[in-house]
Parts: C-alpha cells; structure tokens; sequence
C-alpha cells in the first residue's frame, strides 16, 4: 500500500503542476489589463483552494478526523469490547430506523426546464464527446 | 478477535452482517431502551431467526427486556432455506442482508421467503433483482443458479407473497474497475397490481412514460397482474423503473401505493409521474451504481482479492456513510474519497464520487472444496 500511496502521490503532484500551470496563464492573463479580468487571478485561486479542501472534508465527514481514531483504541473495555466511536458523533439517531433508501430532505423540481436540461448528456440522445460513438 | 458494542437498533443489519463476514462477535446495546416499549421489535427478531437459519453456531442473547444483542457468529451454511418474515418490514429489508452473505456460504443459498414483497419503506423484491443481482455480476458471482423469482406478489401490510433467491458461493471476490457508466440507452419497468383493477397498471404506465418520453423512446415498462392465490392478502399497486446504460449498469427508482388503511390512497396517475421524477432524481445522482446499492458495492469491494478496486458512485446515501464506518470497525478498510465535478458543459446531473480501496482478500473458507 505504501507503493500505491506514492503513486496516488504522484498523482496528485501532477494535478497540482497542471493546475501552477493553469494559475500561471490566468496571471498572465489578468495582466493583460482589461477591467473585467482584475479579479480573475483571485478567483482562480479562490477555486483552487476550494477544491483542495472538498475532497478531504467528505473523507473527514466519513471517518472523522485522524485525532479521534487514537482515542477510539485507548477505549478498550476489559480487553473485550472496543468503543467504536463516540457516540455524540454520530449526527443519526442511534434508534432511527434501518433503511437502505436515500431520501433527501429535497428533491429536485423535476417540472422545470432547467433541470431536465441538466441531465440529458446522461441519455444517447444527448451530446456525446468526441472520440465516443454510439455503440 | 475482540468485539465491537454500538448503541441503538439504528443499522441493526449492517452490523450483524459484517459481524458474521468478519467473525467479531458485537454487542449492540440500548436498543429502545427509553421508548414506552423498549427493546426489540418482532421484524429484528424474525431477522436475528433468518440469520441463525443460515449459519451454524451462532450464539445469541438477548436480555430480558430485549434492550441488550450480544451476537457471536458462526459459520455460513446456506443450503436450502425456508422463512416467513415478519410483515412489519419487507422481504426486501431481509433480502438485502442475504445479498451480502449467499456468496460466502459453504453450499449455494436456496431461500425461500415468505411475507410482504412491495411495500413503500424497503427495496421491493422487483428493484433488488433487477438491480443487485446485475452488480453482483460484475464482481463475478454469477452463474447458472444465481435467480431471484417473485412466485407470489403481496402487498403490505397483509403480505402473502413468496420469493425465491438462489445464489451459487465464491471462493474469492473480483476486484472491479466500475468508473464509467456510459450513456442510458433504455429504460424498462415494472407496473404491478394486485387485488385491484388491472387498468391500474396501464394508467400507471401511461403517466410514467408522459415524463420519461423527454428523454429516451425506449421505454417499455410491462404490466404486472397477479391473480388468486398469487395475489396475496392486501390490495395495491405499484412501479419499478429501471435506467440502463451502455456499460451495463443500472439505476432504479420506484415507488408503491399506501398500504390499505395507512393514509390517504394514491392515484396511479401521481404514482406513475412521481416514480418517473425520481428516476430522474437517480440519474443526477448517477454513478455506476444506483443509490440503494451503494453498501453492496463497497462490501464487496471489500471482500475482493487483494487488489485495487474503484467504483464511482452518486452522492453517498446516510446509509452508506455509516456502513463506510462500520467496514472501518469490522475490516480495518478506510476507502480513498475522491469527488469528481462534472465538466462545465456536461449535462450530465450533480458531482460524482469515486471510492477507492484494496481488498482484504477475503477468502471463503466456509466453501467446501470439491
């Protein structure tokens, strides 16, 4: 695992050369002087930002942060039982029911236009990219 | 191999299930236990009864308020299995669990259950066969053998229906490389009734389709009705849609009428439509696999050998957040979280996640060798 973790190291290296890359031209750019570009470099970086902070917020919201999983082991109970986690943690009712469904507090208006729109490149009659054909 | 405790009847099954896959016997406390009627309710009981019927040597105990678990797994047996579940909950809420452990039994799984097939809580009996059973392929359980037949159909709340789950076992688990679902080419339902007229299916179809048609125009959704013995013991009707893509994947939306005497009755014509809006809800959503599937995926990624695995799902589900926890806890497996943005002139719905993890390289020892 440790091979794959460099790997995915590199990986990210090379996203994050891609994206100097990108930050580098938008500088350029923003340069260039016209008014409507001024922001443009902060913006990027603000995007850039943002993005490296989602990712590692949805493995926190899983696993919660890395402190609290030392804690977890020390709470051993006669060598037996392990307290899983602490249970104020948990943002579910521990005697909710047990259901597999995914029901989100809201749903889409499906009555608009707009999110119809949103979805049809999921479809063959929507827009394929290139190099794809229909099979 | 020490135990785990949890509190509450809160993913009752995702613990009794991982807890028989990995062998750590779990205690699961508190269960109700400031409710006016502490304890545990007849469907967890009749699912703790199933569970013992598939392995041999589990120990069970429960105090005497029914508030406290403590299981200890034994092995997976399978062979040929008979049990009337509790009509509180839907064959398809003990059928989820079965998924998960057939393919680890020592001989293939005949079971046959009996109870409520179609209710609006669980995954109905129709949506798990013709979306779990396809993703288990892909992880190689497969084969002749490998069937889910609806014998007879029962609503809620009265049930009378029986179904028949067939799975064969597996030595080891394929690691998958699902990151592409491709493009939906068609969409095929089922519009069932029961002990109520069959026209109730067409005007279901014919609502359904009036959405669906925006899209794609193969649609076919076939109508359902059971008669006599086949129909159960309460009235009612239903839709299961299912999008299919070019790769092979698929994702699902349904939806069933109130049950008899538990609210207001629905119109087949707003059952239709709205079942068709959430297949729309389930195809931004996206992914390789549909939202009730997600655990099943990533159980059995895994499970699989020791080799990466990478699935790309919709958004995470509450449920499979908490099942992603409790793999943690069994199998000492965290999995790589990516969240992967559509392009910006993709229309292709909301933001993608790619799981990724190596597989424990589960093997079934339980499988006799031939």
């Amino acid at each position: 695992t440790v091979k794959k973790q460099t790997e995915s190291e590199e990986e990210e290296e090379q996203e994050f050369e891609g994206s100097v890359i990108l930050f580098i031209i938008l500088l350029f750019l923003s340069i260039g002087a016209l008014q409507w570009k001024d922001g443009l470099q902060q913006k990027a970086s603000e995007a850039f930002l943002r993005q490296q902070e989602a990712a590692p917020n949805l493995r926190k919201l899983i696993y919660g942060s890395e402190a609290s999983d030392s804690e977890d082991e020390d709470k051993e109970l006669g060598g037996l039982f392990r307290v899983s986690r602490p249970h104020n943690s948990t943002k579910f009712q521990a005697n909710a029911l047990d259901c597999s469904r995914f029901n989100p507090d809201t749903f889409h208006d499906w009555d608009l236009e707009e999110m119809l729109n949103s979805i049809r490149d999921c479809f063959v009659t929507g827009k394929w990219e290139e190099g794809q054909d229909a099979a | 191999i020490h135990g785990l405790t949890y509190d509450g009847c809160n993913f009752f099954r995702q613990r009794l299930v991982l807890s028989t896959l990995s062998g750590k016997r779990v205690k699961i406390s508190n269960i109700r236990s400031k409710e006016d009627n502490p304890g545990l309710r007849d469907f967890e009981a009749s699912f703790i009864r199933l569970l013992d019927k598939v392995t041999n040597g589990s120990r069970i105990e429960i105090n005497q308020t029914g508030s406290v678990l403590f299981y200890q797994p034994g092995l997976l047996q399978g062979g040929s299995v008979e049990h009337d579940c509790n009509t509180q909950r839907s064959i398809g809420y003990y059928l989820e669990a079965l998924l998960m452990l057939a393919p680890f039994m020592k001989t293939s799984l005949k079971a046959t259950l009996r109870g409520v097939t179609n209710d609006p809580i669980d995954p109905t009996v129709d949506v798990l066969k013709s979306t779990a059973l396809p993703l288990m392929k892909k992880f190689g359980i497969d084969g002749e053998g490998f069937d889910l037949k609806v014998v007879k159909r029962g609503m809620a709340p009265g049930g009378g229906g029986e179904v028949v789950f067939t799975c064969p076992v597996r030595r080891t688990i394929r690691p998958v490389q699902l990151m592409d679902p491709g493009k939906i080419k068609r969409i095929r339902g089922v519009a069932y009734s029961v002990r109520v007229s069959p026209q109730m299916a067409n005007r279901i179809v014919e609502s359904a389709r009036g959405v669906l048609n925006q899209f794609i125009p193969d649609i076919y959704i076939y109508t359902d009705h059971m008669k006599g013995a086949n129909s159960g013991k309460s009235p009612g009707f239903g839709l299961t849609l299912v999008a299919e893509t070019l790769n092979g994947f698929f994702l699902s939306a349904e939806m069933s009428s109130t049950p008899q005497g538990q609210g207001d009755p629905m119109l087949p014509e707003d059952l239709g439509r709205n079942c068709a809006k959430l297949l729309l809800e389930e195809v931004h959503r996206g992914g390789c696999v549909d939202s009730s599937n997600q655990s099943l995926a990533l159980l059995l990624m895994t499970l699989g050998q020791q080799d990466v695995s990478k699935v790309l799902l919709g958004p995470l589900s509450p449920y499979t957040i908490e099942f992603l926890r409790h793999i943690r806890d069994f199998f000492q497996i965290m999995f790589k979280v990516e969240v992967r943005k559509p392009l910006e002139d993709e229309r292709k719905g909301g933001d993608k996640v790619l799981m990724t993890c190596v597989g424990v390289g589960y093997s079934n020892i339980n499988k006799s060798l031939k």
